[in-house]
């Protein structure tokens, strides 16, 4: 089954294009990671799942119901923790769970969501006395009233603590566990690496990869990373390593003193034969499995 | 029946604005000082129909900001705090979130008006007056128009609160809006009176009268419609500009009270379809 269904969407504001025909699916039971740097149109998508914003062409529908024509029925199994949202300054945080649950029809215990989520003690005051975190954590509480199948989270563990990261992460484990859908976006990578089946990468409105987080790294070119510490070296021999067979990407390293690869398996000797020809003195050489901030950084085309 | 969880929602977050709640104590004080001053100060019948036009000047004035207060933050405000995000990623749509804002704090409104009129009726009649079927009927007939009028301006300013990105905005229509209405319609006939004097096209001599097109322009307003409505039905008077025998057909109560209806419901409904469609 199909929990997600993203066909050919644009969105354009005038002369701005914040999407740009981007598609995709999402399976029933995944985690997806939505991944991109801030400004790539991400909160945009899930605004369009929200039906917040419509699109300008295509269709996305959830667990087949147009978000845009049936947008309460998609949300009526979704729970959400969006972006950009502030809770109610003059009730408290058992009165905003009490009002999810009443919103959806639900039938569950306030103080146990609030528990699960951490701030239990904070129920009874009044959520607009809430620490940033807090609020998120309330939020949260919200969003996984009556046990929804799919749970839509934009940039979940913003104002969080690593601490509360960690147990953001929990959460996402064990709804996925029960059977629900997980997607979320992010713009830091080490979450999305740690619990995310698949990966999307969107980049200027345009998605730049899709697969798992295996997939990308094969794509890389088997995923693999050299370092090569070198003594001297002229920025111009980076486009001549770049153009062999099998090299993904070269740059030189922030201190200046290494230049890194990333490329195929087969590649790597032909990388350092390459060096060598160009005249530059190999110093030592080192090759680590690629990171998803490499790839990152490889279709966002940042360098690092 | 998502409507009734927002409305229910929004009563108790009006009833804790402390804004909100004086301005309707306010309203009710004033009604009730109204119905125990005027059976003091009027000869004759005091359950005659005339506590209507009585409170009218009253009325005009604090309905019309109370109304709008309730109401030209109520989408607005939600909207550019993040509230509305919270709200409708929630299984609501934005029919729900209008209508649930309409009842619960048009409720708030319509609480006070009850409240305020049905005591100020008490007072008029303790303990001189009489009552009977018909003049409670007619009582019943002018807080109902007392209650339109307040849906009045509650419509404007959920109009203005719907169709606006930022608070700043829809403060500075919300006042427009009640400062032109409310404070200076008057002036603005006797100013368009001197223009049109002044430009040769009306008789100059006192007092000035205009056009009769104009007229019905000038009192197409829901305050001055309201206050026809209830010289002509409650008063039964046939005097003045609009009401009186010579007046054309246009000016008189009927027209009035159906275009005061269309005052009630069409703003409400310009908002709601700006709002549907919208990008958040």
């Amino acid at each position: 089954m199909v929990a997600i269904q993203v066909e050919n969407v644009s969105k354009r504001y005038g002369t701005l294009t914040a999407l740009d025909r981007v598609g995709f699916t999402v399976e029933e039971g995944e985690i997806f990671g939505f991944l991109g740097p801030n400004g790539a149109g991400k909160s945009t998508m899930i605004n369009i799942f929200l039906d917040f914003v419509r699109p300008t062409e295509g269709t996305v529908s959830i667990f087949g119901h147009n978000c845009q024509q049936e947008g309460h029925l998609a949300r009526e199994r979704m729970g959400v923790l969006p972006e950009g949202y502030s809770v109610y300054d003059r009730l408290t945080g058992r009165q905003h769970v009490e009002f999810a649950i009443n919103s959806k029809d639900a039938d569950e215990e306030p103080m146990k969501l609030l528990e699960r989520v951490g701030i239990r003690d904070a129920a009874d005051r009044k959520a607009g006395g809430y620490s940033k975190g807090m609020a998120q954590r309330l939020v949260l509480a919200m969003a996984l009233v009556g046990k929804p199948d799919l749970l839509i989270l934009d940039e979940p563990t913003t104002g969080l603590d690593p601490n509360g990261a960690r147990e953001m992460r929990t959460i996402i484990t064990e709804e996925s566990e029960r059977g629900a859908t997980v997607f979320f976006s992010s713009h830091i990578l080490e979450q999305v690496e740690a619990v995310c089946d698949r990966v999307g990468i969107l980049y200027q409105g345009e998605l730049a990869a899709i697969d798992t987080i295996e997939g990308l790294r094969e794509s890389m070119g088997g995923g693999t990373k050299l370092q090569i510490t070198v003594n001297d070296i002229d920025e111009g021999v980076l486009d001549s390593i770049e153009s062999l067979d099998g090299v993904e990407n070269a740059w030189l390293s922030n201190d200046g003193r290494k230049v890194e690869v990333t490329c195929s398996n087969d590649a790597k000797l032909d990388v350092v034969i390459a060096l060598d020809d160009a005249g530059v003195d190999v110093s030592d050489f080192r090759t680590d499995e690629a990171s998803l901030e490499d790839m990152f950084a490889a279709y966002t085309g940042g360098s690092r | 029946m998502s409507w009734r969880t927002i409305a229910s929602k929004d009563y108790h977050e009006s009833k804790d604005s402390r804004l909100v709640r004086y301005l309707l104590y306010l309203f009710v004080a004033a009604c009730l000082i109204g119905g125990y001053v005027f059976p003091v100060t009027t000869t004759g019948d005091v359950t005659k129909d005339r506590f209507a036009g009585f409170m009218t000047a009253t009325i005009t004035l604090l309905l019309p900001l109370l109304g709008i207060l309730l109401s030209y933050n109520a989408i607005v405000g939600e909207r550019e705090s993040g509230r509305l995000a919270l709200l409708l990623s929630l299984p609501h749509n934005r029919q729900d979130v209008v209508f649930g804002k309409l009842v619960g704090r048009g409720g708030f409104l319509a609480l006070g008006v009850i409240v305020g009129l049905f005591g100020a009726g008490a007072l008029v009649i303790y303990p001189f007056g009489s009552v009977s079927a018909t003049s409670t009927v007619s009582y019943l007939a002018y807080v109902l128009l007392t209650l339109a009028f307040g849906a009045v301006y509650f419509g404007i300013g959920l109009t203005i609160s719907t169709a606006t990105v930022s608070k700043q905005r829809a403060t500075v229509a919300a006042f427009g809006v009640f400062f032109v209405f409310v404070i200076v319609w008057d002036a603005i006939r006797d100013g368009s009176a001197f223009l049109l004097d002044q430009a040769g096209l009306i008789d100059g001599t006192l007092p000035q009268e205009l056009p009769n097109w104009l007229l019905f322009l000038h009192g197409a307003e829901p305050g001055m419609l309201y206050e026809r409505i209830i010289e002509g039905f409650f008063e039964g008077s046939e005097s003045g500009p609009y009401l009186s025998a010579e007046a054309p057909w246009y000016l008189g109560e009927w027209v009035a009270l159906v275009v005061f209806l269309v005052w009630a419901v069409v703003p409400l409904l310009v908002g709601y379809r700006r709002f549907e469609v919208t990008d958040l």
